[in-house]
Protein backbone atom coordinates (compact mmCIF):
# COMPACT_ATOMS: atom_id res chain seq x y z
CA UNK A 1 0.00 0.00 0.00
CA UNK A 2 2.51 2.48 1.06
CA UNK A 3 4.29 1.59 -1.98
CA UNK A 4 1.27 2.36 -4.28
CA UNK A 5 1.21 5.70 -2.32
CA UNK A 6 4.61 6.27 -3.22
CA UNK A 7 4.74 5.32 -6.53
CA UNK A 8 1.36 7.77 -7.35
CA UNK A 9 2.74 10.62 -5.17
CA UNK A 10 6.36 10.11 -7.53
CA UNK A 11 3.63 10.10 -10.82
CA UNK A 12 1.90 13.46 -9.76
CA UNK A 13 4.93 14.98 -8.70
CA UNK A 14 6.94 14.42 -11.86
CA UNK A 15 3.72 15.53 -13.68
CA UNK A 16 3.79 18.74 -12.26
CA UNK A 17 7.43 19.59 -12.30
CA UNK A 18 7.34 18.27 -16.04
CA UNK A 19 4.77 21.36 -16.11
CA UNK A 20 6.81 23.80 -14.15
CA UNK A 21 9.58 23.52 -16.62
CA UNK A 22 6.42 25.09 -19.47
CA UNK A 23 7.12 28.36 -20.71
CA UNK A 24 3.15 29.08 -20.37
CA UNK A 25 2.42 30.78 -17.05
CA UNK A 26 -0.66 28.97 -16.33
CA UNK A 27 0.90 25.71 -17.02
CA UNK A 28 3.60 26.73 -14.57
CA UNK A 29 0.58 27.12 -12.08
CA UNK A 30 -0.56 23.88 -12.92
CA UNK A 31 2.61 22.49 -11.76
CA UNK A 32 2.92 23.78 -8.69
CA UNK A 33 -1.01 22.63 -7.71
CA UNK A 34 -0.26 19.07 -8.93
CA UNK A 35 3.47 19.25 -6.65
CA UNK A 36 1.28 20.48 -3.76
CA UNK A 37 -1.01 17.51 -3.94
CA UNK A 38 1.84 15.53 -4.81
CA UNK A 39 3.08 16.56 -0.80
CA UNK A 40 -0.70 16.46 0.37
CA UNK A 41 -0.59 12.85 -0.70
CA UNK A 42 2.55 11.84 0.76
CA UNK A 43 1.02 13.71 4.01
CA UNK A 44 -2.01 11.06 4.03
CA UNK A 45 0.25 7.89 3.34
CA UNK A 46 2.80 9.24 5.79
CA UNK A 47 0.60 7.07 8.99
CA UNK A 48 -2.19 5.56 6.41
CA UNK A 49 -3.90 2.46 9.24
CA UNK A 50 -7.39 1.32 8.87
CA UNK A 51 -9.11 1.89 11.89
CA UNK A 52 -12.02 3.42 13.99
CA UNK A 53 -12.54 7.23 13.73
CA UNK A 54 -10.80 8.89 16.53
CA UNK A 55 -12.98 11.21 17.14
CA UNK A 56 -15.27 8.93 19.05
CA UNK A 57 -13.73 5.03 18.78
CA UNK A 58 -16.61 3.12 19.75
CA UNK A 59 -15.78 -0.95 21.13
CA UNK A 60 -12.15 -1.66 21.13
CA UNK A 61 -9.80 -2.10 18.53
CA UNK A 62 -7.13 0.16 16.94
CA UNK A 63 -7.60 3.74 16.38
CA UNK A 64 -6.65 5.11 12.76
CA UNK A 65 -4.03 8.67 13.47
CA UNK A 66 -5.66 11.47 12.61
CA UNK A 67 -2.77 13.66 12.68
CA UNK A 68 -1.30 13.27 9.01
CA UNK A 69 -5.36 14.33 8.38
CA UNK A 70 -5.17 17.01 10.37
CA UNK A 71 -1.83 17.64 8.59
CA UNK A 72 -3.41 17.04 4.74
CA UNK A 73 -5.84 19.35 5.41
CA UNK A 74 -3.94 22.45 6.90
CA UNK A 75 -1.73 21.44 3.47
CA UNK A 76 -4.79 21.74 1.44
CA UNK A 77 -6.34 25.44 2.64
CA UNK A 78 -2.38 26.92 2.42
CA UNK A 79 -2.22 25.30 -1.06
CA UNK A 80 -5.34 26.41 -1.94
CA UNK A 81 -4.84 30.26 -0.81
CA UNK A 82 -1.33 30.08 -2.26
CA UNK A 83 -2.61 29.39 -5.80
CA UNK A 84 -5.15 31.86 -5.45
CA UNK A 85 -2.61 34.14 -4.96
CA UNK A 86 -0.15 32.63 -7.65
CA UNK A 87 -2.83 33.04 -10.37
CA UNK A 88 -3.96 36.47 -9.06
CA UNK A 89 -0.45 37.44 -9.36
CA UNK A 90 -0.07 35.60 -12.61
CA UNK A 91 -3.43 37.90 -13.94
CA UNK A 92 -1.67 41.16 -13.27
CA UNK A 93 2.19 39.92 -14.90
CA UNK A 94 -0.59 39.34 -18.25
CA UNK A 95 -1.69 42.93 -17.90
CA UNK A 96 1.27 44.31 -17.32
CA UNK A 97 3.47 43.08 -19.81
CA UNK A 98 0.67 41.84 -22.34
CA UNK A 99 2.45 37.97 -22.69
CA UNK A 100 1.93 34.72 -20.48
CA UNK A 101 5.06 33.70 -21.92
CA UNK A 102 8.04 33.40 -19.79
CA UNK A 103 10.76 34.41 -22.38
CA UNK A 104 9.21 37.20 -23.53
CA UNK A 105 8.89 37.91 -19.70
CA UNK A 106 12.77 37.35 -19.03
CA UNK A 107 13.24 39.27 -22.44
CA UNK A 108 10.71 42.45 -21.23
CA UNK A 109 12.71 42.97 -17.90
CA UNK A 110 16.09 42.70 -19.26
CA UNK A 111 15.31 45.48 -21.96
CA UNK A 112 13.79 47.65 -18.82
CA UNK A 113 17.09 47.06 -16.93
CA UNK A 114 19.38 48.40 -19.60
CA UNK A 115 17.38 51.33 -20.11
CA UNK A 116 17.37 51.90 -16.64
CA UNK A 117 20.92 51.55 -16.47
CA UNK A 118 21.54 53.62 -20.00
CA UNK A 119 19.02 56.93 -18.30
CA UNK A 120 21.25 56.42 -14.85
CA UNK A 121 24.35 56.81 -17.25
CA UNK A 122 23.09 59.93 -19.08
CA UNK A 123 22.11 61.34 -15.73
CA UNK A 124 24.93 61.39 -14.31
CA UNK A 125 27.11 62.85 -17.72
CA UNK A 126 24.51 65.57 -17.66
CA UNK A 127 25.08 66.90 -13.59
CA UNK A 128 28.90 66.43 -14.11
CA UNK A 129 28.58 68.46 -17.46
CA UNK A 130 26.30 71.30 -15.42
CA UNK A 131 28.71 71.55 -12.91
CA UNK B 1 4.86 31.69 28.99
CA UNK B 2 2.64 34.88 28.86
CA UNK B 3 6.34 37.16 26.58
CA UNK B 4 5.80 34.08 24.41
CA UNK B 5 2.23 34.46 23.46
CA UNK B 6 2.69 38.16 23.62
CA UNK B 7 5.28 37.94 21.07
CA UNK B 8 3.69 36.01 18.54
CA UNK B 9 -0.13 37.30 19.15
CA UNK B 10 0.24 41.03 19.38
CA UNK B 11 1.64 41.22 15.42
CA UNK B 12 -0.08 38.59 14.32
CA UNK B 13 -3.99 40.25 15.42
CA UNK B 14 -2.48 43.45 14.87
CA UNK B 15 -1.69 42.27 11.24
CA UNK B 16 -4.82 40.86 10.57
CA UNK B 17 -6.59 44.05 11.17
CA UNK B 18 -3.85 46.51 9.70
CA UNK B 19 -3.82 45.17 6.04
CA UNK B 20 -8.09 46.29 6.20
CA UNK B 21 -6.92 49.51 6.66
CA UNK B 22 -5.28 51.95 3.86
CA UNK B 23 -1.60 51.48 4.85
CA UNK B 24 -0.82 54.65 2.65
CA UNK B 25 -1.77 57.06 5.61
CA UNK B 26 1.30 58.04 7.62
CA UNK B 27 -0.74 56.95 11.12
CA UNK B 28 -1.29 53.39 9.87
CA UNK B 29 2.69 52.79 9.41
CA UNK B 30 3.47 54.42 12.51
CA UNK B 31 0.73 52.31 14.03
CA UNK B 32 2.89 49.18 12.45
CA UNK B 33 5.70 50.38 13.63
CA UNK B 34 4.80 50.98 17.34
CA UNK B 35 3.14 47.13 17.05
CA UNK B 36 7.15 45.85 15.17
CA UNK B 37 8.60 47.79 18.15
CA UNK B 38 6.37 45.65 20.84
CA UNK B 39 6.98 42.41 19.62
CA UNK B 40 10.88 43.05 19.77
CA UNK B 41 10.13 44.47 23.21
CA UNK B 42 8.65 41.25 23.93
CA UNK B 43 11.73 39.11 22.48
CA UNK B 44 13.93 41.45 23.73
CA UNK B 45 12.63 40.38 27.18
CA UNK B 46 11.77 36.84 26.16
CA UNK B 47 15.66 36.86 25.21
CA UNK B 48 16.26 37.52 28.66
CA UNK B 49 14.17 35.20 30.07
CA UNK B 50 15.11 32.58 28.50
CA UNK B 51 18.82 33.18 28.73
CA UNK B 52 18.79 33.33 32.65
CA UNK B 53 15.84 30.56 33.47
CA UNK B 54 16.70 28.16 30.21
CA UNK B 55 14.28 27.47 27.50
CA UNK B 56 10.29 27.84 27.64
CA UNK B 57 7.78 25.82 26.49
CA UNK B 58 4.34 26.09 25.90
CA UNK B 59 1.62 23.86 25.09
CA UNK B 60 -1.10 25.62 23.17
CA UNK B 61 -5.38 25.68 23.88
CA UNK B 62 -4.26 23.52 27.21
CA UNK B 63 -4.34 20.25 25.81
CA UNK B 64 -1.76 17.70 27.64
CA UNK B 65 1.84 17.53 26.88
CA UNK B 66 2.63 15.31 23.79
CA UNK B 67 -1.34 16.10 22.12
CA UNK B 68 -1.17 19.95 21.55
CA UNK B 69 1.50 21.82 19.92
CA UNK B 70 4.61 22.99 21.37
CA UNK B 71 5.97 26.74 21.60
CA UNK B 72 9.68 26.14 22.74
CA UNK B 73 11.73 29.46 22.94
CA UNK B 74 15.53 28.23 23.36
CA UNK B 75 18.65 30.32 22.90
CA UNK B 76 19.17 29.49 19.40
CA UNK B 77 15.34 30.27 18.50
CA UNK B 78 14.94 33.90 20.46
CA UNK B 79 18.66 34.92 18.43
CA UNK B 80 16.67 34.78 15.00
CA UNK B 81 13.68 35.53 16.11
CA UNK B 82 15.20 39.37 17.88
CA UNK B 83 17.43 39.54 15.01
CA UNK B 84 14.88 39.07 12.64
CA UNK B 85 12.15 41.18 14.27
CA UNK B 86 14.79 44.24 14.28
CA UNK B 87 15.57 44.00 10.67
CA UNK B 88 11.96 43.92 10.37
CA UNK B 89 11.88 47.01 12.02
CA UNK B 90 14.30 48.86 10.60
CA UNK B 91 13.41 48.39 6.89
CA UNK B 92 9.81 49.09 7.54
CA UNK B 93 10.56 52.34 9.77
CA UNK B 94 12.66 53.63 6.53
CA UNK B 95 9.86 52.48 4.21
CA UNK B 96 7.36 54.71 6.09
CA UNK B 97 9.26 57.66 6.55
CA UNK B 98 9.80 57.71 2.69
CA UNK B 99 6.12 57.57 2.44
CA UNK B 100 4.27 53.90 1.65
CA UNK B 101 2.85 53.70 -2.01
CA UNK B 102 0.64 50.69 -1.13
CA UNK B 103 -2.28 50.44 1.06
CA UNK B 104 -1.72 46.58 2.30
CA UNK B 105 2.57 47.47 2.87
CA UNK B 106 2.56 48.14 6.99
CA UNK B 107 -0.30 45.64 7.32
CA UNK B 108 1.90 42.83 5.59
CA UNK B 109 5.04 43.61 7.06
CA UNK B 110 3.50 43.31 10.54
CA UNK B 111 2.03 39.69 9.53
CA UNK B 112 5.54 38.75 8.19
CA UNK B 113 6.96 39.42 11.45
CA UNK B 114 4.19 37.46 13.34
CA UNK B 115 5.31 34.56 11.05
CA UNK B 116 9.07 34.79 11.20
CA UNK B 117 8.42 34.91 15.56
CA UNK B 118 6.46 31.32 15.14
CA UNK B 119 8.80 29.79 12.55
CA UNK B 120 11.68 30.53 15.08
CA UNK B 121 9.73 29.86 18.43
CA UNK B 122 7.43 26.80 17.36
CA UNK B 123 8.64 23.34 18.70
CA UNK B 124 6.78 21.38 15.90
CA UNK B 125 7.55 20.70 12.41
CA UNK B 126 4.22 20.82 10.73
CA UNK B 127 3.99 24.12 12.85
CA UNK B 128 6.80 25.42 11.65
CA UNK B 129 5.61 24.96 8.04
CA UNK B 130 2.63 26.62 8.67
CA UNK B 131 4.26 29.77 10.54
CA UNK B 132 6.79 29.40 7.42
CA UNK B 133 4.12 29.68 4.97
CA UNK B 134 2.52 32.56 6.78
CA UNK B 135 5.75 34.10 6.59
CA UNK B 136 6.51 33.05 2.76
CA UNK B 137 3.01 34.48 1.55
CA UNK B 138 3.35 37.67 2.90
CA UNK B 139 6.65 38.50 1.10
CA UNK B 140 5.26 36.89 -2.06
CA UNK B 141 2.85 40.14 -2.17
CA UNK B 142 5.46 42.12 -0.43
CA UNK B 143 7.74 41.27 -3.81
CA UNK B 144 4.78 42.78 -5.39
CA UNK B 145 5.45 45.98 -4.25
CA UNK B 146 5.61 48.96 -6.01
CA UNK B 147 3.57 47.43 -9.00
CA UNK B 148 6.14 47.98 -11.71
CA UNK B 149 7.24 45.25 -14.31
CA UNK B 150 9.97 44.48 -12.66
CA UNK B 151 8.44 43.92 -9.42
CA UNK B 152 6.15 41.83 -10.86
CA UNK B 153 8.34 39.71 -12.97
CA UNK B 154 10.80 39.45 -9.93
CA UNK B 155 7.70 38.75 -7.02
CA UNK B 156 6.64 35.75 -10.10
CA UNK B 157 9.67 34.40 -10.11
CA UNK B 158 10.26 34.54 -6.53
CA UNK B 159 7.15 32.56 -5.68
CA UNK B 160 7.06 30.22 -8.32
CA UNK B 161 10.94 28.52 -7.40
CA UNK B 162 9.94 29.04 -2.75
CA UNK B 163 6.32 27.58 -3.10
CA UNK B 164 8.23 24.32 -5.13
CA UNK B 165 10.95 24.34 -1.99
CA UNK B 166 8.30 24.63 0.28
CA UNK B 167 6.62 21.99 -1.13
CA UNK B 168 9.90 19.90 -0.91
CA UNK B 169 10.15 21.03 2.82
CA UNK B 170 6.55 19.70 3.30
CA UNK B 171 7.38 16.48 1.69
CA UNK B 172 10.42 15.72 4.44
CA UNK B 173 8.31 16.84 7.31
CA UNK B 174 5.65 13.92 6.12
CA UNK B 175 8.79 11.72 5.58
CA UNK B 176 9.58 12.56 9.34
CA UNK B 177 6.48 11.66 10.57
CA UNK B 178 6.20 8.87 9.19
CA UNK B 179 9.75 6.88 10.34
CA UNK B 180 9.51 8.78 13.55
CA UNK B 181 5.84 8.88 14.13
CA UNK B 182 5.85 12.51 16.29
CA UNK B 183 6.34 16.69 14.59
CA UNK B 184 7.75 17.57 17.85
CA UNK B 185 11.42 18.53 17.87
CA UNK B 186 12.75 17.04 21.01
CA UNK B 187 10.86 13.80 20.19
CA UNK B 188 12.28 13.74 16.94
CA UNK B 189 15.50 14.13 17.62
CA UNK B 190 15.66 11.21 20.50
CA UNK B 191 13.59 8.91 17.86
CA UNK B 192 15.96 9.64 14.96
CA UNK B 193 18.87 7.27 16.07
CA UNK B 194 16.88 4.25 15.43
CA UNK B 195 15.52 5.09 12.52
CA UNK B 196 16.85 3.20 8.76
CA UNK B 197 19.98 5.48 7.50
CA UNK B 198 18.70 5.44 4.17
CA UNK B 199 15.68 7.12 5.01
CA UNK B 200 17.38 9.69 7.06
CA UNK B 201 19.24 10.08 4.41
CA UNK B 202 16.46 11.02 1.83
CA UNK B 203 15.05 13.31 4.70
CA UNK B 204 18.17 14.97 5.10
CA UNK B 205 18.89 15.94 1.71
CA UNK B 206 14.68 16.83 1.24
CA UNK B 207 15.22 19.13 4.29
CA UNK B 208 18.59 20.62 2.85
CA UNK B 209 17.36 21.35 -0.96
CA UNK B 210 14.40 23.52 1.05
CA UNK B 211 16.36 25.50 3.03
CA UNK B 212 18.86 25.97 0.08
CA UNK B 213 16.30 27.54 -2.05
CA UNK B 214 15.48 29.76 0.67
CA UNK B 215 19.25 31.00 1.12
CA UNK B 216 19.88 31.05 -1.84
CA UNK B 217 22.65 28.42 -2.15
CA UNK B 218 24.79 28.31 -5.00
CA UNK B 219 22.67 25.20 -6.69
CA UNK B 220 19.41 26.80 -6.19
CA UNK B 221 20.47 30.20 -6.31
CA UNK B 222 19.32 31.06 -9.57
CA UNK B 223 16.24 33.22 -8.67
CA UNK B 224 17.85 35.09 -5.86
CA UNK B 225 19.23 38.12 -8.54
CA UNK B 226 16.38 38.80 -10.41
CA UNK B 227 14.12 38.98 -7.42
CA UNK B 228 17.11 41.23 -5.17
CA UNK B 229 17.56 43.73 -7.82
CA UNK B 230 13.34 43.38 -8.89
CA UNK B 231 12.18 44.60 -5.64
CA UNK B 232 12.54 47.77 -3.91
CA UNK B 233 15.10 48.57 -1.89
CA UNK B 234 13.01 47.80 1.80
CA UNK B 235 11.50 44.56 0.40
CA UNK B 236 15.06 43.56 -0.56
CA UNK B 237 16.44 44.27 3.28
CA UNK B 238 13.14 42.26 4.76
CA UNK B 239 14.26 39.34 2.25
CA UNK B 240 17.87 39.11 2.79
CA UNK B 241 18.17 40.55 6.25
CA UNK B 242 15.20 38.59 7.92
CA UNK B 243 13.81 36.25 5.21
CA UNK B 244 16.68 34.43 4.46
CA UNK B 245 17.26 33.82 7.75
CA UNK B 246 14.93 31.16 7.74
CA UNK B 247 17.06 29.06 5.77
CA UNK B 248 20.22 29.31 8.28
CA UNK B 249 17.78 28.87 11.17
CA UNK B 250 16.20 25.57 9.72
CA UNK B 251 19.83 24.42 8.49
CA UNK B 252 20.94 24.57 11.87
CA UNK B 253 17.99 23.39 13.91
CA UNK B 254 16.94 20.38 11.22
CA UNK B 255 20.61 19.78 10.42
CA UNK B 256 22.54 20.50 14.11
CA UNK B 257 19.38 19.33 15.76
CA UNK B 258 16.96 16.69 14.22
CA UNK B 259 19.59 15.44 11.85
CA UNK B 260 23.03 15.45 13.30
CA UNK B 261 24.44 11.84 12.29
CA UNK B 262 23.54 12.89 8.33
CA UNK B 263 24.68 16.32 8.79
CA UNK B 264 28.25 15.13 10.11
CA UNK B 265 28.04 12.19 6.74
CA UNK B 266 27.42 15.24 4.36
CA UNK B 267 30.01 17.79 6.12
CA UNK B 268 32.47 17.58 3.53
CA UNK B 269 29.51 18.30 1.03
CA UNK B 270 28.37 21.34 2.80
CA UNK B 271 31.72 22.91 3.14
CA UNK B 272 31.93 22.06 -0.56
CA UNK B 273 28.74 23.54 -2.10
CA UNK B 274 29.53 26.50 0.77
CA UNK B 275 32.88 27.32 -0.69
CA UNK B 276 31.27 27.07 -4.53
CA UNK B 277 28.69 29.92 -3.42
CA UNK B 278 31.57 31.71 -1.60
CA UNK B 279 33.59 31.75 -5.25
CA UNK B 280 30.64 32.14 -7.43
CA UNK B 281 29.06 34.93 -5.77
CA UNK B 282 32.40 36.89 -5.19
CA UNK B 283 33.79 36.41 -8.92
CA UNK B 284 29.66 37.51 -10.44
CA UNK B 285 29.40 40.44 -7.86
CA UNK B 286 32.74 41.82 -9.15
CA UNK B 287 31.53 41.74 -12.56
CA UNK B 288 28.38 43.74 -11.20
CA UNK B 289 28.33 47.54 -12.07
CA UNK B 290 24.90 48.45 -9.85
CA UNK B 291 24.87 48.52 -5.86
CA UNK B 292 21.57 46.29 -6.34
CA UNK B 293 23.51 43.70 -8.61
CA UNK B 294 26.47 43.63 -6.58
CA UNK B 295 24.85 42.90 -3.23
CA UNK B 296 22.42 39.88 -4.51
CA UNK B 297 25.48 38.47 -5.66
CA UNK B 298 26.86 39.21 -2.69
CA UNK B 299 24.26 37.70 -0.58
CA UNK B 300 25.02 34.29 -2.22
CA UNK B 301 28.16 34.55 -1.58
CA UNK B 302 27.88 35.52 2.14
CA UNK B 303 25.36 32.60 2.77
CA UNK B 304 28.49 30.39 1.78
CA UNK B 305 29.89 31.37 4.73
CA UNK B 306 27.11 29.97 7.39
CA UNK B 307 26.83 26.82 4.75
CA UNK B 308 30.95 26.25 5.51
CA UNK B 309 30.50 27.11 9.51
CA UNK B 310 27.72 24.32 9.56
CA UNK B 311 29.02 21.86 7.23
CA UNK B 312 32.61 22.40 9.76
CA UNK B 313 29.83 21.22 12.76
CA UNK B 314 30.86 21.18 16.46
CA UNK B 315 29.47 23.73 18.78
CA UNK B 316 32.55 26.33 17.68
CA UNK B 317 31.43 26.70 14.23
CA UNK B 318 27.55 26.43 15.18
CA UNK B 319 28.55 29.29 17.21
CA UNK B 320 30.54 31.09 13.96
CA UNK B 321 27.41 30.15 11.82
CA UNK B 322 25.13 31.93 13.92
CA UNK B 323 26.45 34.98 14.32
CA UNK B 324 27.63 35.14 10.94
CA UNK B 325 24.26 34.90 9.92
CA UNK B 326 23.29 37.97 13.01
CA UNK B 327 25.94 40.17 11.22
CA UNK B 328 25.29 39.75 7.31
CA UNK B 329 21.96 40.22 8.08
CA UNK B 330 22.69 43.48 9.53
CA UNK B 331 25.22 44.12 6.82
CA UNK B 332 22.57 43.45 4.21
CA UNK B 333 20.08 45.40 5.51
CA UNK B 334 22.37 48.52 5.87
CA UNK B 335 23.46 48.25 2.21
CA UNK B 336 20.15 47.81 0.64
CA UNK B 337 18.87 50.45 2.56
CA UNK B 338 21.20 52.91 1.67
CA UNK B 339 21.89 51.46 -2.03
CA UNK B 340 19.51 53.88 -3.78
CA UNK B 341 19.84 56.93 -1.46
CA UNK B 342 21.26 60.09 -1.87
CA UNK B 343 22.88 63.02 0.69
CA UNK B 344 25.17 63.39 3.04
CA UNK B 345 25.76 60.58 5.22
CA UNK B 346 24.88 58.11 2.35
CA UNK B 347 28.45 57.84 1.50
CA UNK B 348 29.79 57.09 4.92
CA UNK B 349 27.33 54.72 5.63
CA UNK B 350 27.29 52.82 2.54
CA UNK B 351 31.77 52.66 3.09
CA UNK B 352 30.73 51.21 6.49
CA UNK B 353 28.50 48.33 5.33
CA UNK B 354 31.12 47.79 2.89
CA UNK B 355 33.98 47.23 5.30
CA UNK B 356 31.61 45.13 7.54
CA UNK B 357 31.26 43.12 4.38
CA UNK B 358 35.22 42.76 3.25
CA UNK B 359 35.64 41.94 7.45
CA UNK B 360 37.96 44.80 8.16
CA UNK B 361 38.28 45.62 11.86
CA UNK B 362 36.10 48.10 13.61
CA UNK B 363 32.75 47.09 11.49
CA UNK B 364 31.14 44.07 12.77
CA UNK B 365 31.94 41.73 9.84
CA UNK B 366 35.65 41.78 11.57
CA UNK B 367 34.29 39.84 14.50
CA UNK B 368 31.80 36.97 12.17
CA UNK B 369 35.06 36.46 10.27
CA UNK B 370 37.70 36.00 13.28
CA UNK B 371 35.06 33.56 14.47
CA UNK B 372 34.83 31.74 11.15
CA UNK B 373 38.76 31.41 10.95
CA UNK B 374 38.32 30.05 14.53
CA UNK B 375 36.04 27.75 13.51
CA UNK B 376 38.50 26.70 10.53
CA UNK B 377 41.58 26.51 12.60
CA UNK B 378 42.21 23.29 11.61
CA UNK B 379 42.69 23.40 7.75
CA UNK B 380 45.02 25.57 5.74
CA UNK B 381 42.33 25.15 2.81
CA UNK B 382 38.95 26.62 4.45
CA UNK B 383 41.64 29.70 5.34
CA UNK B 384 42.50 30.11 2.41
CA UNK B 385 39.09 29.60 1.26
CA UNK B 386 38.02 32.26 3.43
CA UNK B 387 40.78 34.22 2.85
CA UNK B 388 39.72 34.56 -0.91
CA UNK B 389 36.35 35.29 -0.27
CA UNK B 390 37.37 37.93 1.91
CA UNK B 391 39.52 39.49 -0.81
CA UNK B 392 37.00 39.36 -3.57
CA UNK B 393 34.04 41.20 -1.33
CA UNK B 394 36.67 44.00 -0.48
CA UNK B 395 37.47 44.15 -4.53
CA UNK B 396 33.73 43.98 -5.22
CA UNK B 397 32.32 46.67 -2.41
CA UNK B 398 34.95 49.09 -2.69
CA UNK B 399 34.60 48.86 -6.79
CA UNK B 400 30.99 50.09 -6.33
CA UNK B 401 31.45 52.42 -3.72
CA UNK B 402 33.97 54.23 -5.94
CA UNK B 403 31.59 54.13 -9.57
CA UNK B 404 28.82 55.48 -6.60
CA UNK B 405 30.65 58.01 -4.39
CA UNK B 406 33.71 58.88 -5.82
CA UNK B 407 32.95 60.68 -9.55
CA UNK B 408 30.62 63.25 -7.53
CA UNK B 409 27.50 62.14 -5.82
CA UNK B 410 24.73 60.03 -6.81
CA UNK B 411 22.11 61.83 -9.48
CA UNK B 412 18.80 63.16 -7.73
CA UNK B 413 17.37 64.80 -5.03
CA UNK B 414 18.96 63.98 -1.54
CA UNK B 415 16.85 61.40 0.66
CA UNK B 416 15.10 62.85 3.80
CA UNK B 417 17.19 63.86 6.77
CA UNK B 418 15.10 61.42 9.15
CA UNK B 419 15.64 58.48 6.45
CA UNK B 420 19.45 59.46 6.54
CA UNK B 421 19.25 59.32 10.24
CA UNK B 422 17.65 55.37 10.36
CA UNK B 423 20.74 53.94 8.25
CA UNK B 424 23.18 56.39 10.50
CA UNK B 425 21.69 54.70 13.20
CA UNK B 426 21.61 51.51 11.67
CA UNK B 427 25.62 51.76 10.64
CA UNK B 428 26.53 53.39 14.21
CA UNK B 429 24.85 49.57 15.42
CA UNK B 430 27.14 47.81 12.63
CA UNK B 431 30.19 50.00 14.11
CA UNK B 432 29.35 49.28 17.41
CA UNK B 433 28.54 45.19 17.69
CA UNK B 434 32.36 45.51 15.72
CA UNK B 435 34.01 47.50 18.39
CA UNK B 436 32.21 45.82 21.37
CA UNK B 437 31.22 42.59 20.12
CA UNK B 438 31.17 40.81 23.45
CA UNK B 439 27.16 40.47 23.91
CA UNK B 440 26.59 39.51 20.44
CA UNK B 441 29.47 36.60 20.78
CA UNK B 442 28.09 35.33 24.36
CA UNK B 443 24.94 35.06 22.45
CA UNK B 444 25.54 33.27 19.36
CA UNK B 445 27.58 30.78 22.23
CA UNK B 446 24.47 30.20 24.30
CA UNK B 447 22.37 29.73 20.71
CA UNK B 448 25.08 27.46 19.60
CA UNK B 449 25.14 25.25 22.93
CA UNK B 450 21.49 25.41 23.35
CA UNK B 451 21.81 23.40 19.49
CA UNK B 452 24.52 21.19 21.01
CA UNK B 453 23.26 20.17 23.91
CA UNK B 454 21.26 16.68 23.04
CA UNK B 455 24.11 15.71 20.96
CA UNK B 456 27.41 14.30 22.50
Amino acid sequence: MTFLFALTAAVVFGTGAYLVLDRDLVRVVLGLVLISQAAVLTLIASSLRRGLAPIYPLGGGEVSDPLSQAMALTAIVIGLAVTALLLALVVRVVHAFGSEELDELAEEAQRQARSETAADEARKVEEEAAR
Amino acid sequence: MTTLAIALVVPWGAGTVLVLLDGRRRVVGWVAVAVLAGNLAALGVLTALVLRNGPISVTTGNWPEGVGITLHADALGVVFALLSSFVVLTALVHEVIEGTRERVFPGLVVLLAAGLTGVFLTGDIFNFYVFFELAMTASYILATYGGTKRELGAALVFMAVNLLGTFIFLLAVAGVYHVTGSLEMQTIAARMDNVDANAAVLIAVGFFAAFGVKLGLFPFHFWLPTVYTGVRPAVAAILSGAVANIGAYGLLRFGGELLPRELEVAGVALVVIGGASILYGGVLAISRRSAGEMLAYSAIGQIGYVLVAIGIGGQVAFAAAILYTAVNALNKTLLFLSAQMRGAVVAGVFALGAFSVAGVPPAAGFVGKLELFRAAAGSPALIALFFVGSALSFVYAFQIYQHDFWRGPRPGTPSAASEQVVVAALALLVLAVGIWPEPLLALSHDAAEALTRGAP
